[in-house]
């Protein structure tokens, strides 16, 4: 994936351009609005995270003339969370929005968001390991004996399954889940986590649902699987 | 245009004495006129009363000569009283000008008026027909009396009336600018007492008792809101203070747990434990700042956008969904009561967000197995579904002093409890559900009694 990050803050613009390397995709980076033009027409972008206050020309000016050639997608990042920018951003032809300070996997699953738009449409089955999930039929089997699950618990499953090996925070999980669009400073996601943990792993020797301390959760099967830390009694609070 | 009080008040003094004044000189200008009048008149008639009687008895032509010769003498020189006898006979006759004056008008009274070449004011006159005695023949008398010093004096009362008049409002003017300057004089007091009041002295206040009582609402409404702006500015002052302290506790352990880290050589785990626990601290102070922004949104007037005509119990349904295992895990039940069909125009994650923040913290403030009573209540007001959301639990009464400010800005009942269960909010959560209810036209209300606290909020209102 190629991806053209506007962005004038170092510390950002660098730490963006790592993890999305690291994620497998290509980084260019523009530390003004007038670079970020120039290459975001003259080049072709898989999606283009611009912000929205850049010295030179600002996001919104960018995104403009940007929109006036092509319909690359965009993500707009801004530190000002105004309804009326929002409105603005969307109006001149922004894909998506995401406030600062965000957390990294939010814009990891955004480009993803946006890049898999218009795919072809998943597998009804699934597998990790020796976990094998039936969209269809909502069942879930290890090891070939049937796993028991309620309708949430399932549903937060196959969230975790559609995604495996990628860290989904808990506010994720709770939009995804329950359809909970906020910071909830609760601690429904951990107490689901650890139901479905119970039901998943604890009866077998190998584990799949890890936890990511302080970031999230993520399915996956691993190969040599380091002892887990029980973190989920401390990291209540983050969202 | 600035207004003066004291100028008002002049002006008001003046218009009230120049309508006194006017009426008192009018009043006065008639009765002396009449007066003069009646006089005058008495006078005429007196005059007249002689004469007649002296004329009626004279029948011939000698004793006529003595007529008119006493008719010289008693008319003055000045003019000021004349005499005339008409007759058809020329030898009965008396007066100047007597062909030019014969037909001169006068009413049934007999009064007339009379005005004569050279002279400035007219004749009164009296005239009366004699019948006619002897060798006289009927004969008409008239007497005319000058109206000069009757107009003179007319003429110097008003003159008089309107000097004193207006010497008068002068007067007024001057004792009024005075009166109006010495009865402000206690709002001058009180205006400068304000302006000494400053941000630095909050607590000072108006003295009430000194001021008059005209002055002493005004003086109560302006400690009033002096009151209210000190309330505000401690708020304030607490809040940040607050802010500050919720921000650096996080940020203490950041820097603290960096530089323990960082203070000898480590292993790669050992850091990435590190890293994951101010990855923590990190997101909550992420969290602290969003709540705060979306406060902030609130307190600019931000109003719910995305209003939508909702079933509420469907979304009370979803929110209690969302809880579900952590309910499950602490064996408590929630219920659903009241008017479920109640439908009210609200947005979903906002309205989501409220709910779960109060199931939060009835959760939170019960004992394990309790059961919590979430209640819809639908009030028809001015044509808008109003609909009150409340969700009551048991546990240990609220003091009543704490209930109006539970949804202040990180206010705690007690100070000491902030931990729950893996759990800590951080004080921001009931002031989210009366911002919420505010961007709703609502409000929010909390209530303790018999063991059973409930909190709650309103929306459908008028939209804010």
């Amino acid at each position: 994936m190629k991806i053209l990050i506007v962005e004038d803050e170092h510390k950002m613009a660098e730490y963006l351009c790592k993890g999305l390397t690291e994620q497998g995709c290509t980084v260019d980076l523009a530390a003004n609005g007038i670079d970020g033009q120039h290459l975001a027409i003259q080049h072709e972008y898989d999606v283009i995270v611009l912000d929205v206050m850049l010295p030179g020309l600002d996001g919104f000016s960018v995104l403009r003339s940007l929109r006036t050639v092509k319909q690359t997608p965009v993500i707009m990042l801004t530190a000002r969370d105004r309804v009326e920018d929002r409105i603005k951003g969307l109006h001149d032809g922004a894909d998506d929005y995401l406030i600062k300070p965000f957390s990294f996997l939010e814009l990891l699953a955004r480009l993803q968001a946006l890049t898999r738009r218009g795919r072809a449409q998943e597998p009804a089955q699934l597998r990790i390991g020796d976990l094998q999930i039936d969209l269809l039929s909502r069942k879930a089997y290890r090891n070939n004996t049937r796993i028991d699950l309620t309708a949430k618990e399932f549903a937060l499953l196959a969230i975790m399954a559609r995604r495996q090996g990628e860290i989904l925070s808990k506010t994720a999980i709770a939009e995804l889940v329950w359809d909970m669009n906020f910071d909830s400073n609760t601690n429904v996601v951990e107490v689901a986590i650890k139901r479905l943990r119970a039901k998943i792993d604890a009866p077998f020797d190998q584990k799949l649902l890890h936890t990511i301390r302080g970031m999230g959760y993520v399915l996956e099967p691993r190969a040599s699987e380091s002892p887990v830390h029980e973190h989920d009694e401390h990291d209540g609070e983050d969202g | 245009m600035r207004h003066s009080i004291i100028a008002r008040l002049v002006l008001m003094f003046a218009a009230a004495a120049l309508v006194i004044f006017s009426l008192i000189g009018g009043v006065l200008y008639a009765v002396v006129k009449n007066e003069l009048l009646r006089h005058e008149r008495d006078g005429l008639v007196t005059t007249f009363n002689d004469i007649e009687y002296m004329v009626s008895r004279v029948g011939t032509v000698d004793r006529w000569a003595r007529v008119q010769t006493k008719l010289d003498t008693l008319t003055p020189a000045d003019g000021k009283v004349r005499f005339w006898v008409f007759s058809d006979d020329p030898q009965f006759s008396y007066g100047k000008d007597l062909a030019e004056l014969h037909d001169f008008d006068y009413d049934p009274d007999n009064i007339g008026r009379l005005r004569i070449k050279g002279k400035e004011f007219p004749l009164h006159t009296l005239t009366k027909v004699l019948p006619a005695y002897l060798d006289r023949p009927a004969i008409r008398l008239t007497i005319g009396v000058d109206t000069e010093p009757y107009f003179e004096t007319l003429r110097t009362f008003v003159v008089a009336m309107i000097g004193l008049s207006l010497a008068g409002i002068f007067l007024v003017i001057l004792f009024g600018y005075w009166i109006a300057r010495a009865g402000l004089q206690p709002l001058k007091k009180m205006s400068d007492k304000a302006q000494t009041l400053s941000p630095q002295n909050l607590s000072e206040r108006l003295t009430v008792s000194a001021l008059p009582d005209e002055l002493s609402d005004l003086a109560q409404a302006f400690n009033g809101a002096l009151d209210r702006m000190e309330n505000a500015y401690k708020q304030l002052e607490a809040f940040n203070a607050d802010v500050a302290h919720e921000l650096r506790t996080p940020l203490a352990n950041l820097i603290g747990e960096t530089q323990v880290a960082l203070s000898r050589e480590r292993s790669a785990p050992e850091f990435e434990i590190v890293l994951q626990s101010n990855l923590e601290e990190l997101d909550r102070l992420r969290s602290i700042i969003n709540d705060m922004l979306f406060l902030a949104r609130c307190d600019q007037g931000e109003a719910a956008t995305s209003l939508v005509y909702t079933a509420i119990a469907d979304e009370v349904q979803k929110t209690i969904e969302f809880f579900e295992f952590v309910l499950d895990e602490m064996q408590m039940s929630v219920e659903v009561v009241g008017d479920v069909g109640a439908k009210s125009m609200i947005e979903t994650a906002l309205f989501r967000r409220a709910l779960t923040n109060l199931l939060q913290n009835a959760i939170q403030h019960s004992p394990a197995g309790a059961r919590i009573t979430v209640s819809i209540d639908a009030q028809q007001q001015d044509e808008q579904q109003r609909v009150q959301v409340a969700v009551s639990n048991p546990g240990e009464p609220i003091e009543q002093r704490h209930l109006p400010r539970l949804f202040d800005r990180f206010y705690r009942v007690d100070s000491a409890r902030r931990d729950f269960d893996g759990v800590h909010g951080h004080g921001l959560g009931l002031a989210i559900v009366k911002a919420i209810a505010l961007m709703h036209g609502g409000t929010a209300f909390a209530n303790s009694k018999s063991g059973k606290t409930t909190i709650g909020f309103t929306v459908g209102g008028k939209a804010a």
